[in-house]
């Protein structure tokens, strides 16, 4: 399947690609792993008629620690994130994430942090190929005016299934943005605009540079995602959690951040259903259990038909996976205090 | 269309060669340079067929721009033989029957290749995750996890397995 | 003899180096001087007049060099059988579904074939259309073609009499219907045609096939050009699966579009084309009604299949009639009576595929559970006490000689610890058990049997012709093991002349099953005309009888006396200094009902072996998300002969991963309105390493000493496996979680409704 056609460049730069940013806007897309947006391409959903590389921007690699912060420069391979020390030992849920995205030979090497985030929304009915899209209306996120995932939807119903945004929104990442115009920083969970059509709130001149976690002390997260097979796939529904224990040492969570990622337009941060869970002991199933269940029907009424699986299954998969991830995290709480 | 000039390092052999910003990797070593092992099964990224190593890690050729490879070293499944002599890699895969159609074969070799490179000796379950990111419809993947696993370690119960005196290192 | 060099060993294959070096060439690696990148327009409509096409804008674009439509053709239609005559290569009045082929241009360079695409402006008048057999059936919408009012494609109607008679006589009846939309064969190598003509005006044509004297034939007739002309050459092939027999529009175009531009053109299919242009298999909705007696013995069955065919015939009689076949070949019945309907919809055509009816097949042998269940019998004893047995017929008439379906059944649940573990397996955990039986062939008409030469050369090594054709099953390497085990070469002396229209006799095609059975029989024949000659020279030099002879390791040698030996590259030479040479040729036909055809004649002798096969497969659900895990698989196949058990092994473990490991568990084809939504390996989902099970292999063998059918014994190896496989998968997800499933595959959101629904109705 052959590319459309566009004019490269890969500056030596931040300041270059910054600059050409500038200039081309619109028409220029950042080119980084490439296995989202060349897909994209070959399916002519993309047409860029200029691609900034981030090739020899390594400088934008790297996982460091700053103070209270755990800073993962956007250009950071996926495998890297994997193997860091530092990211096992304070941010579990990213690796976790991260070890399930696709397959290693895919996006592992090649694929970026930075990429994994800003890949564009899904629909099932939307990433296709031309073949299939040109003999009927096109949807929205496609120049038109139907959604095929909702009946009579008059908004966009893609879906953001990248398994690294549910786990960073949970961590409570920010982001750090660059133009000429200068630096901004951003909460992941304030990042997305909520329509499936430019999901990221991002001026074209705009590129990611660094993604912070906060260390906040004591905090235990963990990551779960479905797919039907166990690599390759996106998730069908992902839930990302963090928990964090409450100072008084009490063994009660003190607050909670419940994300829920593969249903909505953006990572959903579900936060009545977090802040259910604030006092509640870690070793309290059944309360894990219902807020998972309270999860669930908060996220449900997200789900539209944008992925390979059934509907209905998806909706009720949301409380497993909830379940499981804060499961898992609360039980981090107990094997670090047994170290 | 402009074409840029960049330089390409396959399997140890240098080349100039002018390519156009929208060839992939794969479209310039199958279609320049004759390097057809490199296959295109689905060509976005999913399949496997088209995997090389950059820089020594596996990556989808048909998903790497020709100008992203520029300055780098790429092997192909053509660069694992020496002239003649087959990886021990290879002729595990011949000797343990892990090449039906052998469409997926070559992708399933440079994956390999990577694997062994950083785990000597994998055990079953690292192999078939090294691999989950490489079709097939053939094998059902018994015997290809087979050969991977017994190239570097020969197993004593297998009778495909042709314990030879390899003395030093495998890939 | 029975003291062989080279068959029964576990022999790596001839055609691996090849492949592990990157150096076989596939269709799409092709490259012919002055050659042109060929682009198929296709109908973005399921159902739609053709009004009118214009080419005006494609052919004046620079680097275009033809553009072809149903108008350069002569609109003939073209049917594998002559009563399923219903396809244009090219449509000239109407397309009936997505993908169906309106146009072909042949340029410079890809970028410009698929600009020249864009340019072609084709009228369409929109249809309406329809999705599925039982909508097909009773619409009034216009019919998808003219001369089958109701959609209805193919009817084969079976009945062997008695069935009210012995349903009357039944102690326990049961009748339920079982679902299964459409899968696909996701070849790893998407299909591609390459095809030029030569300075003699014969058609070169290079294309994944399963039999290229299938495809040269109606290339023959195409073009008005006779057989000798049309050159189908051999080429690696990436899998076929039972989808790449017949001629499909695209070999068609290419060679159009090679005679217009004078050039060689090659087409190379997108995985999407790969999945709805070429074939899939039927979705089908199958409805058993079985009568047994007190033991679980069945009298009488009645079975009514609709299957979605699709746009077009394809094979549609053979695809209608297969299922039901291995049920009879398997399974002893006392009546039976089958109507199968092959029903057009507006969707990709569908063909023939290696696991022929999942939803039959897994409905049968589900239902078998359910009587054993409801009269206290285990699962595998209700296999037994149906199981076919050497020296029966099949409902319509086909004796069984060899037959070793019990011995797979014992040997299949012993080493996979049935007894152990049937009903005693923790919730959520089960076994369960699939067998099946596959034909090795059917009545192919004039195209039945196979031929081979082979011609020695001056340095005693040889050379063998044949028409067989290898598709990554090793066929390839049959053949070389057949022909040096006979003539007493090394297999590194064997040469292959093979697929090859120009070279190598009629053959009836690997999808048949029947490439080892027919295929490596007369190569076996032709060198054992080889060797007579051999020996007639050897033993005047000699100076013994011909009997007293035995050739082995590039040796002739006196039996009783082996230092008395001559090579036989001396043997050779000797003859040809003696005007004569060595060279024979040798065939075979199997003796099946000549009569015997799908519809008009569904009865009589239909091959000569059948091969029979059980699978086991042990898994544990997640009751909560539904996703299995399969703990254990057992595949065991009576294979007559075993020829080459690494090959075998290879086969029964492909079998499992395809026919049970996605076919039951992940395969299935979505739509909307005609569309597949997911054509391409990211969303329909075909087994990866890291979720196989390990695989136990055991071959079964069952040679008649008086009547070895077939080289050696040996019979169609793999299908069975894929069949009981996916029956076994089934069998065993049901069996863990207490429902029987009626609707295939068994995705997780299937499961976890099912227990839901299960806990549900306990409350």
């Amino acid at each position: 399947m052959r590319l459309p056609q566009f004019t490269y460049h890969s500056p030596d730069t931040l300041q270059g690609v910054l600059v050409l940013l500038d200039e081309y806007r619109d028409q220029a897309e950042v080119l980084a792993g490439g296995t989202d947006l060349l897909v994209r391409m070959k399916q002519r959903l993309a047409l860029p008629e200029v691609l900034v590389s981030l090739k020899h921007l390594d400088t934008l690699s790297y996982i460091k620690e700053a103070p209270g912060m755990l800073c993962i420069g956007a250009k950071t391979p996926i495998i890297d994130v994997i193997r860091s020390d530092k990211v096992q030992q304070q941010a579990p849920a990213l690796v976790q994430a991260c070890e399930r995205i696709g397959a290693v030979s895919i996006q592992h090497f090649r694929g970026t942090i930075g990429g994994n985030i800003l890949q564009d929304n899904r629909c099932i009915h939307y990433n296709q190929s031309l073949l299939h899209r040109s003999g009927r209306q096109p949807c929205h996120k496609d120049g038109g005016k139907i959604c095929y995932a909702r009946d009579e939807a008059d908004r966009c119903n893609s879906t953001c299934q990248s398994d690294g945004a549910a786990a960073l929104t949970a961590l409570d990442a920010h982001l750090v943005l660059n133009s000429i115009r200068g630096e901004r920083r951003e909460a992941l969970d304030a990042f997305y605009t909520t329509d499936g059509i430019h999901p990221f709130d991002m001026q074209p001149d705009e590129l990611l540079t660094q993604i912070d976690i906060p260390l906040v002390p004591g905090a235990v997260s963990a990551y779960e995602r479905l797919s039907f097979r166990s690599a390759i796939d996106y998730p069908i529904v992902c839930a990302g959690v963090r928990l964090v224990p409450n100072p008084d040492d009490s063994g009660c969570i003190g607050s909670a951040r419940i994300v829920v990622g593969a249903m909505g337009r953006s990572p959903l941060f579900l936060a009545q259903v977090s802040r259910s869970l604030a006092g509640v002991a870690f070793d309290d199933t059944a309360a894990l259990e219902k807020a998972a269940k309270d999860a669930m029907n908060a996220a449900a009424a997200f789900a539209a038909h944008n992925a390979g699986a059934e509907l209905a299954y998806r909706q009720a998969m949301v409380e497993k996976m909830v379940v499981r991830a804060l499961t898992q995290a609360a039980a981090r709480v107990f094997t670090r205090k047994a170290r | 269309m402009q074409t840029i000039d960049i330089t390409l390092t396959i399997n140890e052999q240098t080349h100039i060669l002018a390519v156009k910003p929208n060839d992939t990797l794969l479209e310039v070593v199958r279609d320049y340079l004759d390097l057809t092992g490199s296959k295109e099964g689905c060509g976005e990224g999913v399949c496997g067929s088209c995997t090389v190593l950059l820089d020594g890690h596996p990556v989808r050729a048909c998903l790497t721009l020709a100008l992203e490879a520029d300055g780098s070293a790429v092997t192909t499944v053509e660069g694992l033989a020496d002239e003649d002599t087959l990886s021990p890699l290879q002729q595990s895969f011949i000797d343990h029957g892990a090449v039906q159609c052998g469409f997926c074969t070559p992708g399933m070799l440079m994956s390999a290749t990577a694997l062994l490179k950083e785990q000597p000796h994998p055990d079953r379950k690292a192999v078939r995750k090294a691999l989950s990111g490489n079709i097939c419809r053939c094998t059902g993947y018994a015997k290809i996890v087979d050969a991977v696993e017994h190239a570097a370690r020969p197993a004593s119960g297998c009778p495909d397995c042709h314990t030879k005196d390899t003395g030093g290192d495998h890939d | 003899m029975t003291d062989y060099s080279l068959i029964g060993t576990r022999m790596p294959r001839m055609d691996s180096r090849a492949k592990v070096m990157g150096k076989a060439r596939y269709t799409a690696d092709l490259k012919l001087p002055g050659m042109l990148v060929g682009k198929i327009l296709r109908s973005p409509y399921a159902h739609a007049r053709i009004l009118n096409i214009d080419t005006s804008r494609a052919l004046a674009l620079q680097g275009v060099k033809a553009v072809v439509t149903g108008a350069d053709t002569e609109g003939v239609k073209w049917g594998v059988f002559a009563y399923t005559r219903d396809q244009q290569f090219i449509q000239t009045e109407k397309v009936r579904y997505i993908g169906d082929e309106v146009a072909g241009v042949a340029a410079v360079d890809e970028e410009t074939a698929l600009k020249a695409l864009d340019l072609i402006h084709v009228e369409y008048e929109e249809l309406p259309a329809v999705f599925d057999p039982m909508t097909a059936m009773t619409t009034d919408t216009e019919p998808i073609h003219a001369a089958f009012p109701n959609n209805i494609n193919i009817h084969v109607n079976i009945d062997t009499g008695s069935v009210e008679e012995n349903f009357a006589k039944a102690h326990y009846i049961r009748e339920d219907t079982f679902t299964a939309p459409e899968e696909s064969y996701f070849h790893g190598e998407p299909y591609a045609v390459a095809a030029r003509f030569d300075y003699d005006d014969c058609l070169e044509i290079w294309m994944p096939n399963g039999g290229p004297h299938m495809k040269s034939k109606p290339l023959s007739n195409a073009f008005k050009i006779p057989l000798h002309k049309v050159k189908v050459k051999k080429i690696t092939i990436g899998g076929a699966f039972g989808g790449r027999s017949e001629i499909c529009p695209a070999d068609y175009i290419c060679a159009l579009l090679a005679k217009k531009t004078g050039h060689p053109v090659k087409i190379v299919f997108t995985r999407e084309e790969n999945t709805i242009a070429t074939r899939q298999g039927h979705a089908m909705i199958t409805t058993h009604k079985t009568g047994v007696d007190r033991e679980g013995r069945v009298l009488a069955r009645e079975t009514t299949c609709y299957m979605d065919g699709g746009a077009y015939s394809s094979t549609g009689p053979i695809a209608t009639s297969v299922p039901f076949l291995s049920m009879e070949q398997a399974y002893r019945m006392g009546s039976v009576r089958y109507n199968g309907y092959r029903v057009y919809t507006n969707k990709p055509i569908r063909g023939m595929i290696r696991v022929h009816g999942r939803g039959f097949a897994c409905g049968l042998d589900t239902q078998l559970d359910m009587i054993a269940e409801h009269l206290g019998i285990d699962p595998r004893e209700m296999r037994l006490r149906n199981s076919r047995q050497p020296g029966e017929f099949t409902s319509t008439g086909s004796q069984v000689w060899s037959c070793a379906m019990d011995e797979t059944i014992k040997k299949a649940t012993a080493a996979a610890g049935w007894s152990e573990k049937f009903a005693k397996l923790p919730p959520f955990h089960g076994i369960g058990i699939g067998t099946n039986s596959v034909q090795t062939g059917f009545p192919m008409g004039i195209r039945g049997g196979s031929q081979s030469f082979i011609k020695f050369n001056e340095d005693g090594e040889a050379t063998v012709m044949s028409g067989v054709v290898d598709n990554g099953q090793g066929n390839e390497n049959m053949l070389v093991q057949i022909a040096a085990e006979e003539l007493g070469l090394l297999p590194e002396d064997i040469h292959l002349v093979s697929a090859d229209t120009e070279t190598t006799s009629s053959d009836p095609g690997s999808y048949s099953q029947v490439s080892t059975f027919v295929g490596g029989q007369a190569v076996k024949v032709a060198a054992s005309n080889c060797r007579k000659k051999l020996f007639a020279v050897a033993a005047k030099i000699l100076k013994t009888d011909p009997d007293k002879l035995t050739a082995k390791n590039r040796m002739i040698y006196v039996t009783d006396d082996p230092e008395k030996s001559v090579s036989i590259k001396k043997t050779v030479r000797v003859a040809l200094l003696n005007f004569t040479s060595v060279n024979a040729e040798g065939g075979y036909w199997p003796k099946v009902d000549m009569k015997r055809e799908w519809v008009s004649n569904p009865y009589g002798q239909m091959c000569e072996a059948f091969s029979f096969g059980t699978t086991i497969i042990e898994v544990k659900v997640d009751p909560d998300t539904g996703r299995v895990t399969v703990l254990n698989a057992v595949a065991c196949q009576d294979v007559g002969k075993a020829l080459n058990p690494l090959v075998l092994e290879g086969q029964f473990e492909g079998s499992v991963a395809m026919g049970g490991q996605g076919g039951m568990l992940t395969e299935y084809h979505d739509w909307r309105e005609g569309r597949c939504l997911n054509p391409t390996m990211l969303e329909y989902k075909v087994p990866l390493a890291c979720d196989m099970p390990e695989i136990t292999d055991i071959i079964v063998e069952s040679v008649y000493p008086e009547n070895p059918m077939g080289p050696y014994g040996a019979k169609e190896a793999g299908m069975s496996i894929a069949m009981s496989a996916a029956q076994a998968y089934a069998g065993a997800v049901s069996n863990a979680i207490g429902v029987y499933m009626d609707s295939f595959p068994l995705t997780p959101d299937k499961i976890v409704a099912a227990i839901r629904g299960k806990r549900q109705a306990g409350k």
